[in-house]
């Protein structure tokens, strides 16, 4: 610029009459003769352009990494479940022995049984049924199965199980109802198999409805009532563990001492229960004797009754939080479920303790569950009433027949912790339905629904958990991400796609196992610890770092480069009216 | 007459093979036991020493099984899941006075600790995941017992001990958080691992306002297990749980003058100590009892007081109701009184009453009352070298630790003991762990015996180091004392530089300074134990086994404290902020002058000059001309501010200047002021 301002002046100085000529149409405010010069323009811009390209090593260098999730996957995943929930195939049978062929024919006997089943269903589509995935068949036995009216109940379901087989071709499981025409009293009874069976004085058109009812609240419903726990809350960890912990709680050791033989009850009762719950949930047990643990509830003295009285709005306040130290098991990982299974001892004061219904009727079972936490059992120790004076607190021993007993009730609470019914008799509206209970605590039928309904909400927790993941990692983008994350992320949809197309085909117990799996994958990413780690840092501590630097410096290089090119242009003006009007 | 004979021999057979199986099925039926017992010691210092002793044991579950009725579920699980052989937590408050209060029985060497958590485990599972199961049971413990006891985890917080420390045997870890508070909070989950928690029995005495009022409490759990051997005896799990609290009685004012001039110790009983009485035992407790201990130096002066006032004095002021012996009385009989067999120590053996607590009940409580008749003053015996440790230099940068032992003048019996070899020796064994930060040099070690100078070698028989890796591991130092049996003093003097630390590595509160974690100083050729006999007809008490347990006497030195060099927390961002302004000055000004136009801005002045103006509207006009960016133009019509004379402008800047410093000054008044 400096050579453009003085040139004016240099060339009055050394030529002087030339300029004189022009100087009166030259003003040195707007016009210029040398052309603008480039330096100092191309000097700040190359400055301010070095800074942008370094503008992206920088980004580079203060990168955190950042595993790469499958977002795409998780999405296409969630949706899937969401759109369409999982449906397994089923097939049922109903077999009819000493029918007329001549009057219904198999074919018309199929059409009304599904056509009733519809009606049993209803529209909506629960996750974890068999939905409209279903076929029926229907056949007829002469008179080829001998079911003999002497047979027992059980010994009929092991006939079945022989002449009918166990119920498993390739593609899902086959449940059979089988119609016995004979005179006698109309009698319908599920075996703990995968069979039912109705003999008595039945017609066609009776026998259909109640296979109908059977085959959709039974078998594909797992007989359960309205009101009871919805399949949402089910007791197993994100782990897909389950450790039962039962307490054995003596109020108050001055007064008796009772101890049981769990080990006896570990090993003869709990172990088949564990084995056949394997699919659904990993079951461990641990048990432990507690003493001076008093409830924390009222009860008052019912002169009739000759008990004590709990009624049971007083059962929330039943469990005394403070006293009752049921600790969570150091032996459980950290999201397995613990499930407290509680035998309380009441002292002397407040024996025998009966739990009154709201309609006044004594309990039978003198025990509650609390969903979710686990079930208390009230046991009156034999002769708490006599006088308390005569006995000696000390080496009681619950004995054989009343551990059996608690045991029952456990079964019971257990059953209900798990959705399923406690009792042995389903009332319909087709009639009552005996159901056969196995030694195993959960028939075969009743296990399939468990492992149905588990795999739906195992795969729905799983996709819920999966899509929180992901929308926490894409609003936090200064997140670290370890690969390891990004593995289990990978596992656990591997898993549920595996639980998905098991579930398709029909093997209940594979898609249990691997949606639990896919679940507590999914879990252990959301909770990985590096997630909740210090490294997180943010977008604002960046900013507070870089800004002294890059603020004071960016202001400095980019006002020059502007003010550089302002200048330019405007010299360049002042050129070309100097050219213009020297009309060249 | 051949049947009745047959018949007796038939009978004796079947007697034999009846009694025979009676044995098999007691040895075959092994129980879980539970025993709770509670020592009392009056102490020289007039202040009670109680030490409650709670041992839970249960079978191997080989034979037992694994559920249990009264051995809390949580440790067992502890066990299992962690594999532990043995492990050792406590939670202490205050210090041991070992002069006053004793260094030289199984209490002082098995239940004093030093203040903060101690913890050490050894485990049972390969030396590779040591370190893993270490890690985790912190973690287990910590939520366990509610204290911080996860920050054990780091490396830099645990070592491996080589034998120094009670003699390990591998894969055992040691670590200590010295500045850890104990409060209820982590006694109450200990109580919990209790089957009568603090319902019942002699639990029931711990009032948290009494206990934590002592002069020192230490709550400590300890247990061993067999249950991963594979060879050898299997005792199973057992859990001994134990507090040691010093209290001090509430004395009444009976400081009645007595001729010698001494005060008559505070008289004391149950509910003065802990505000609570017993009401019994607690049922589950195979035994349950309350002792009594008179020490050997304690007794033996009342029994020589006693014979003086016997010569004038013979008539017994015993109350009724209530059990005299010489120089105090006690409000309850004891059942039983028991004499230390064989004492080590020349006061004489120790004395202790026991009473059994099956004997009283809610109607009938226990309350023991603790009269003292006469001024008694006696010693508590002490180990043979007293230890203490300081820390030396001045100044943030060097240091050094001195540990000087110091010889307590009653233990000349040791003298006699060690006489047999050629030249008596006194065994001393340090153990000695320094956190990374404090850098010590091991090549600085300097000994000194009776104030001279020794060379290291000659004194020192082992020595293991393991130097300190910074932001790992700790440094480790155990080493082997040879002392010469007279010796008066002996010190010992290491060097250290003070480390610096990451900004992020130091605590919240870095101006208190750092601990250093106590040492442990022992003299293995000194067993404290207390012998007393026994009746075998009485079931074996736990706590008089475990006094009877020959262990290493074992003393615990002081915390130090060493003050670092702590940085101003806010100096990253200062120095971020001043590096980022010096860049951004020299970037802005070096592209100024790039960017300058010397020729022009000559003749601007030029022009300046010659218009002569005042120079604050000029400033303004190019002020304002860079902020709407336009090159600037002087002023036109500047020509009538050019009447202003200099003088008044050197005075406008003189005014502006003194408003300046003067507004300045105002603010600092208002802001510091």
């Amino acid at each position: 610029m400096a050579e453009i301002s003085e040139a004016p002046e240099a060339s009055k100085d050394e030529h002087g009459s030339p300029v004189k000529n022009i100087s009166d149409n030259f003003d040195p405010n707007t016009m210029r003769k040398s052309k603008p010069g480039l330096k100092r323009l191309i000097l700040s811009l190359s400055v301010l352009f070095s800074f942008l390209l370094g503008l992206p090593l920088l980004l580079k260098s203060i990168e955190i990494y950042r595993a790469p999730l499958p977002f795409r996957e998780i999405n296409a995943l969630s949706n899937a479940i969401e759109s369409s929930p999982l449906v397994f195939p089923c097939h049922f049978r109903a077999v009819f022995v000493g029918f007329d062929q001549n009057e219904w024919n198999a074919d018309k006997l199929r059409v009304s049984i599904l056509g009733q089943m519809k009606k049993f269903m209803g529209d909506d589509l629960v996750c974890g049924t068999c939905g409209n995935n279903y076929t029926v068949s229907v056949a007829y036995f002469g008179n080829g199965l001998n079911l003999d009216d002497k047979l027992k109940d059980y010994d009929v379901d092991e006939h079945l199980e022989s002449v009918l087989g166990s119920g498993e071709i390739n593609g899902g499981k086959v449940y059979t109802v089988v119609v016995v025409k004979r005179d006698q009293e109309v009698k319908a009874v599920v075996g703990k198999r995968r069979h039912g069976w109705i003999v008595g004085r039945v017609s066609e058109l009776d026998a259909v409805e109640k296979i109908a009812e059977i085959f959709v609240k039974v078998f594909m419903n797992g007989g359960k009532e309205e009101g009871l726990i919805p399949g949402e809350f089910m007791p197993v960890g994100a782990d897909g563990k389950v450790v039962l912990s039962f307490n054995l709680l003596n109020a108050d050791p001055n007064d008796w001492i009772y101890d049981w033989d769990f080990q006896k009850i570990d090993e003869i009762l709990l172990a088949p229960i564990i084995k056949a719950l394997e699919p659904v949930a990993n079951i461990s047990v641990e048990s432990q004797v507690l003493y001076h643990t008093p409830k924390s509830s009222f009860s008052y003295w019912d002169d009739e009754l000759k008990s004590y009285i709990l009624s049971t709005k007083d059962l929330p306040f039943f469990v005394n939080s403070n006293e009752w130290h049921l600790d969570t098991s150091i032996a459980a990982g950290g999201r397995s479920k613990v499930l407290q299974v509680v035998v309380y001892l009441p002292s002397a004061k407040e024996c025998p303790l009966l739990l009154q219904l709201p309609n006044g009727e004594i309990s039978m079972t003198n025990g509650f569950i609390s969903p979710m936490w686990g079930g208390v059992i009230v046991w009156n120790p034999p002769g708490c009433s006599r006088d308390t004076e005569n006995i000696h607190p000390l080496g009681h021993k619950i004995s054989h027949q009343d551990l059996e007993k608690i045991f029952e009730v456990f079964m019971g609470q257990l059953r209900q912790l798990f959705g399923l019914k406690s009792n042995n008799l389903y009332v319909g509206t087709s009639g009552t339905f005996v159901l056969l209970a196995s030694e195993r605590g959960f028939t075969e039928w009743e296990l399939d629904v468990l492992s149905r309904q588990h795999t739906c909400f195992n795969l729905r927790s799983c996709t819920t958990t999966l899509g929180s993941l992901s929308r926490l990692v894409q609003s936090l983008p200064r997140m670290i991400i370890m690969d390891e994350i990004g593995k289990q992320v990978k596992f656990s949809l591997e898993a549920a796609n595996l639980a998905q197309s098991n579930a398709s085909l029909g093997i209940y117990d594979a898609s249990a196992v691997s949606s639990r799996l896919a679940r507590s994958l999914a879990e252990d990413a959301f909770f990985h610890p590096s997630i909740l780690s210090v490294s997180y840092y943010s977008f604002e501590h960046c900013f507070a770092v870089y800004s002294p630097f890059f603020l004071p410096v960016s202001l400095h290089v980019i006002l020059a480069a502007v003010r550089e090119w302002r200048r330019f242009k405007q010299e360049r003006k002042k050129y070309v009216a100097w050219q213009t009007k020297s009309g060249r | 007459m051949a049947l009745p004979r047959w018949t007796i021999f038939l009978l004796l057979f079947l007697l034999c093979f009846v009694s025979k199986s009676v044995e098999e099925r007691e040895e075959h039926e092994e129980q879980e036991e539970f025993s709770e017992e509670l020592l009392l010691r009056p102490l020289p210092d007039r202040k009670v020493l109680a030490h409650f002793h709670f041992q839970s044991r249960v079978p191997p579950t080989e034979t037992y099984g694994r559920h249990h009725h009264l051995f809390p579920k949580a440790i067992y699980q502890l066990v299992h899941k962690f594999r532990i052989r043995e492990m050792e937590l406590s939670f202490t408050q205050g210090r041991w006075s070992y002069e006053r209060w004793g260094g030289y029985d199984p209490i002082s060497s098995n239940n004093a600790k030093p203040p903060g958590v101690e913890l050490w485990a050894a485990f049972d599972v390969p030396e590779h995941q040591v370190d893993a199961s270490w890690k985790n049971l912190s973690h287990a413990l910590s939520g366990l017992f509610c204290s911080s006891i996860n920050f054990l985890e780091s490396s830099t917080a645990y070592s491996a001990p080589d034998g120094g420390f009670r003699s390990s045997t591998g894969n055992m870890r040691y670590g200590t958080l010295p500045r850890e508070a104990v409060c209820t909070e982590n006694l109450t989950p200990w109580l919990k691992l209790l089957p009568c928690r603090d319902k019942a029995g002699l639990s029931a005495l711990m009032d948290r306002p009494s206990i934590y009022r002592g002069y020192y409490h230490s709550q400590r759990l300890h247990l061993t297990s067999t249950e991963f051997d594979s060879t050898g005896l299997k005792t199973g799990i057992v859990l001994e749980q134990t507090l040691t609290v010093v209290l001090k009685p509430n004395a009444p004012g009976n400081n009645m003058g007595y001729s010698s001039g001494s005060i008559l110790q505070p008289s004391w009983s149950l509910s003065s100590l802990f505000g609570k009485k017993v009401g019994g035992k607690c049922l589950l407790a195979n035994s349950s009892s309350v002792y009594l201990q008179l020490e050997g130096a304690l007794f033996s002066e009342l029994n020589n007081i006693q014979k003086e006032n016997e010569r004038y004095n013979n008539d017994d002021l015993a109350l009724k109701g209530s059990w005299s012996s010489p120089g105090f009385e006690l409000s309850v009989s004891p059942d039983r009184m028991i004499k230390e067999l064989n004492s080590l120590h020349e006061d004489g053996p120790s004395v202790l009453y026991e009473f059994l607590m099956e004997n009283y009940s809610d109607s009938k409580l226990f309350e023991l009352g603790f009269t003292w008749k006469f001024p008694v003053v006696w010693s508590c015996p002490r180990a043979p070298l007293h230890s203490s440790r300081f820390l030396m230099g001045s100044g943030n940068e060097r240091g050094a630790i001195a540990l000087s032992l110091i010889s307590t003048k009653q233990s000349e019996a040791f003298q006699i003991a060690d006489i047999n070899g050629e030249r008596c020796s006194l065994q001393v064994d340090v153990f000695q762990v320094v956190p990374w930060y404090v850098k010590v040099y091991y090549h600085t070690l300097q000994v000194f015996v009776d104030e001279q100078p020794q060379s290291v070698p000659d004194v020192i028989k082992k020595m293991h180091v393991s130097p300190s890796e910074d932001k790992v591991s700790p440094g480790v130092m155990e080493v082997v004392l040879n002392l010469p049996c007279g010796v008066k003093s002996a010190a010992l003097t290491i060097e250290f530089d003070k480390g610096f630390l990451h900004i992020d590595e130091y605590p919240p509160d870095a101006n208190q300074g750092f601990d250093i974690p106590s040492a442990v100083v022992s003299f293995p050729e000194f067993q404290a134990s207390l012998n007393f006999l026994e009746d075998a007809s009485s079931n074996r008490s736990p706590l008089l086994s475990k006094l009877k347990e020959r262990s290493p006497v074992l003393s615990y030195t002081e915390i130090l404290l060493v003050p670092l060099t702590t940085p101003d927390f806010s100096m990253p961002y200062n120095v971020i902020t001043i590096t980022c302004t010096v860049f951004a000055l020299y970037f802005g000004s070096l592209l100024n002058v790039l960017r300058r136009r010397v020729g022009e801005e000559e003749r601007l002045s030029k022009i300046k000059a010659a218009k002569k103006n005042g120079r604050l509207p000029l400033l303004l006009s190019k002020l304002s001309a860079k902020l709407r960016g336009r090159p600037w133009e002087p002023p036109q019509s500047s020509s009538s501010s050019s009447s202003s004379s200099s003088s008044s402008l050197i005075s406008y800047k003189l005014l502006i200047k003194i408003v300046l410093v003067a507004g300045v000054a105002a603010g600092w008044q208002y802001y510091f002021g």
